[in-house]
């Protein structure tokens, strides 16, 4: 692009002449400076909401100077010392990942699992559902059976109605039982099968059974340490067992026992023990540290209306169940009618004429601001269904039609991208719609879909507009109590606290809100990334 | 499905290396062509087919009848409708919503255009080749096995895909790598694979259209030699750009010329050395197209 051509600029000495690229050159810095201006203003921004939510306006000199010794420096080193040293860098990394990782994925369980769905619950859904699909899978994988992909269907669809007409007495089985012993059962279990397999087939450490029982034996033998600990009753520590100190154990047998990699683990060992020096020195020493908003009290209890005790957990129940109802309507929905349209509908004739009014709409659509959508979705699901106001049910409806076109326009995009030479070797061959779809057009399309349905799904997180039309609360002080239980959203929450007369609410909550659903969005795309590169490195 | 029409026309450019490997043409014709042509049973024959775009004509009642265990070529210049019929024995040309036939297209006497005939199962009697190597970004293996799949046979795959990737040509090259992407290999060994691809479902009749005109020309030659062995097993159709290419290879040849007129069809050996017009006379000694 930097390429203007001045051919009439002739030099006397040399016999080319020259081209002048003033003009390619300025609009290479501009655009440099467009994306310099985007990217420290939010910069800027996210810093300032971080200050506030730690709230380390507090903190003193002496602080600092702690911080600096402890945790800082210590890093700075470690850095300093691997930057030439790819493996210990890239065992750092993988250690670093996989505690932020392992944490990240076990609050999401806890909350999904035993909160939203109810230890019993998921129970019931764990019998009936996810177990069968897991076994078809594996089996149809191994035997090679025609039927696999029907039986999947038929168990996706068949399982939840097993389910709830199953629910009375299975569940009774399940409050007998305990929901420790079910997480057990259905997150660790699992989790040791699992484990298993990656010891032996990848990454070839041997030994793979004794792996698996100590995955499933030392959970167990722990359990009256746990019991000590305030906070963690034993379900939660089954689960964190699953998530994070299986996979940290993993890593760690895995780099120790390679000699080059080992000096890694010492990064995030260094950060964990300075943060933790951190937070007990400077109470020792009377140091006036931080005095952080953002923190357990906050993400564990109801909001309030003195500052200290203000709490978001409600709020963050209520947007964590309506998010995955969204993300499972409209990947379904969505991604469905993508395929419609772009694979099944006709183009021509006066159908194809159909095809195309559809597809110019649904573009239109994805422009059209967010309160109609909370219109739509008053009219519709709470007054006319009767769904009622302000019900997880009715906001997760009216956010997957808000972002329906989104995910419709970017699943159309990546699935167009697959090549029509791709389709037509899949046709020669004598497949029909149906196979070329799912073996050739799917596979490659897939992380396109992904990517798109991502960038949907964080706008409907931190959407209100639609929200206060359907009569969500501003605030609650209980989380939802199922699918019908009226909900409150992280947003709402704090566009609440924002306009509360104090500066307390006004920096510190609000701050912390603010960094929370930026955590919660951050969980959430991070779990999409990984899914899609996992399917990215199956293909070839 | 977007761009339909863009694949349709494709890019006929010839390769200067084929222009070198022969510029005689009548040189090239073996006298064991001209006999293998005496004795054959026609496996399609075409009846007055036409084929449209829209309101647009693209082929304009071809009639010919392609012999069994032969390699049939169809020569002419660009635009000239020759993929397009090519297309339309298989019918492929019925993923384009566009795009109608009309007259006799029949395959073994029963007319593929009928109400009861599924597109789908005479794509699997009949392969094809195109012009730019396809392979789907799976292994070699799962490449090759994918008709088989697809259509649920039976039998010891391991040994259908060898079979297949032998007569391909292309067993040495890839036996070490079969587990290895399709995409990894060289532009003429992805054309021998998605060869390997298309026989190992053994169809009746294997279409080829362009198959060499994206290769160099030691990997055209290859193709060549490939297409000549097929042709003891399968009837062949073949699609060219390069006259050379067909008088080397094919048994009978059919001229198209612009319009989707077919200006001749006969032994390959007769329209290369004496054809009955002076159209297709001009063509082939290079006066157009």
């Amino acid at each position: 692009m930097a390429t203007e051509t001045g051919g009439e600029q002739r030099s006397e000495d040399a016999g080319f002449g020259r081209v002048s690229r003033v003009r390619g050159r300025v609009f290479q810095y501009l655009t440099f400076g467009a994306s310099l201006f985007g990217i420290v203003s939010l910069a800027v921004l996210l810093g300032y909401v971080i200050w506030d939510a730690a709230g380390l306006n507090t903190a003193g000199p002496a602080w600092y100077a702690l911080a600096l010794a402890t945790v800082v420096a210590p890093g700075a080193a470690f850095v300093q010392y691997a930057r030439r040293r790819p493996q210990v860098k890239s065992a750092a990394i993988e250690l670093f990942a996989i505690i932020v990782g392992g944490v990240l994925t076990g609050f999401a369980l806890v909350v999904v699992l035993a909160v939203i769905a109810g230890a019993e619950r998921w129970f019931v859904y764990f019998l009936t559902t996810a177990l069968p699909l897991a076994a078809v899978y594996l089996y149809s994988r191994t035997a090679e059976v025609g039927w696999g992909g029907l039986a999947l269907l038929g168990v996706t669809i068949g399982g939840p109605l097993l389910g709830s007409l199953l629910m009375e007495p299975v569940s009774a089985v399940g409050a007998y039982i305990g929901s420790p012993a079910i997480f057990y059962l259905s997150v660790l279990v699992p989790t040791a099968l699992l484990v298993r397999s990656l010891v032996d087939d990848r990454l070839g450490l041997g030994q793979g059974n004794n792996a698996a029982l100590a995955v499933l034996l030392l959970p167990v033998l722990a359990i009256p340490v746990v019991d000590t600990v305030p906070l963690v009753d034993r379900s939660v520590w089954v689960i964190f067992a699953a998530t994070l100190i299986t996979p940290v154990g993993l890593v760690l047998w895995k780099n120790l026992s390679d000699s080059r990699r080992r000096a890694g683990l010492v990064g995030p060992l260094v950060l964990i023990l300075g943060l933790g020096a951190l937070a007990i020195v400077p109470d020792m020493l009377n140091v006036a540290g931080p005095s952080p908003w953002f923190d357990w009290q906050y993400l564990s209890s109801s909001p309030s209306q003195t500052a200290e005790r203000a709490g978001l957990y409600p709020a963050i129940i209520g947007s964590v169940f309506m998010i995955v109802l969204v993300a499972l309507l409209t990947l379904v929905l969505g991604v469905g009618s993508a395929l419609y349209l772009e694979e099944y509908a006709p183009s021509s004739g006066p159908m194809g004429a159909v095809t195309r009014l559809i597809r110019i709409n649904i573009s239109n659509l994805a422009g059209v601001p967010s309160v109609v959508y909370g219109i739509l979705g008053l009219a519709v699901f709470a007054n006319t269904l009767g769904l009622g106001f302000g019900t997880v049910v009715t906001a997760a409806f009216t956010l997957s039609l808000l972002i329906l076109p989104i995910v419709i326009i970017a699943s159309r995009e990546a699935i167009r991208a697959v090549p029509d030479s791709m389709r037509d070797a899949s046709y020669g061959m004598g497949a029909t719609r149906w196979q070329t779809i799912r073996n050739v057009v799917m596979p490659r399309a897939i992380p396109g879909i992904l990517t798109g349905t991502i960038l949907a799904l964080g706008r409907a997180i931190g959407e209100t507009a639609p929200l206060i039309m359907i009569g969500v609360a501003t605030t609650k002080f209980s989380p939802p109590s199922g699918l019908f239980g009226k909900m409150t959203a992280m947003p709402m929450q704090v566009y609440t606290w924002a306009s509360y007369p104090s500066a307390a609410f006004q920096h510190g909550v609000v701050a912390a809100g603010v960094v929370t659903l930026l955590i919660v969005l951050l969980t959430m795309n991070s779990v999409a990334v990984v899914v899609r590169n996992r399917i990215e490195q199956g293909d070839y | 499905m977007a761009n339909n029409d863009q694949r349709m026309t494709g890019t006929e450019e010839e390769t200067d290396a084929e222009k070198l490997i022969t510029t005689d043409v009548t040189a090239s014709l073996s006298r064991e062509q001209t006999a293998r042509t005496e004795e054959s049973t026609p496996v399609i024959e075409a009846r007055d087919v036409d084929v449209y775009y829209g309101t647009e004509q693209a082929i304009d009642s071809v009639s010919l009848d392609i012999p069994e265990g032969r390699v049939t070529a169809m020569i002419g210049p660009s635009g000239c409708g020759k993929s397009t019929f090519l297309r339309s024995i298989n019918r492929m040309n019925d993923l384009i919503d566009a795009a109608t036939v009309e007259g006799e297209l029949q395959l073994r006497g029963k007319n593929v255009y009928d109400e009861d005939v599924d597109p789908v199962a005479l794509r699997r009697r009949v392969g094809m080749v195109f012009q730019k190597p396809n392979p789907f970004p799976k292994s070699v293996y799962e490449n090759v096995a994918y008709g088989l799949e697809i259509q649920g046979k039976d039998g010891d795959y391991d040994e259908i895909v060898e079979q297949s990737l032998r007569r391909a040509a292309l067993w040495d090259e890839v036996k070490d790598k079969l587990d290895e992407s399709g995409l990894d290999l060289s532009g003429g060994q992805q054309q021998r694979l998605c060869i390997a691809r298309a026989i190992a479902v053994d169809p009746e009749v294997i279409l080829m259209d362009e198959p060499a005109s994206a290769l160099d020309p030691i990997a055209t030659s290859k193709i060549e030699d490939l297409i000549a062995e097929l042709a003891e097993d399968y009837t062949v159709v073949i699609v060219t750009h390069n006259m050379q290419q067909a008088a080397r290879i094919s048994d009978k040849t059919a001229v198209f010329l612009t319009g989707g007129v077919l200006a001749e069809f006969d032994d390959t050996a007769q329209i290369f050395e004496n054809p009955a017009s002076q159209e297709v006379e001009d063509y082939i000694s290079g006066k157009f197209g």
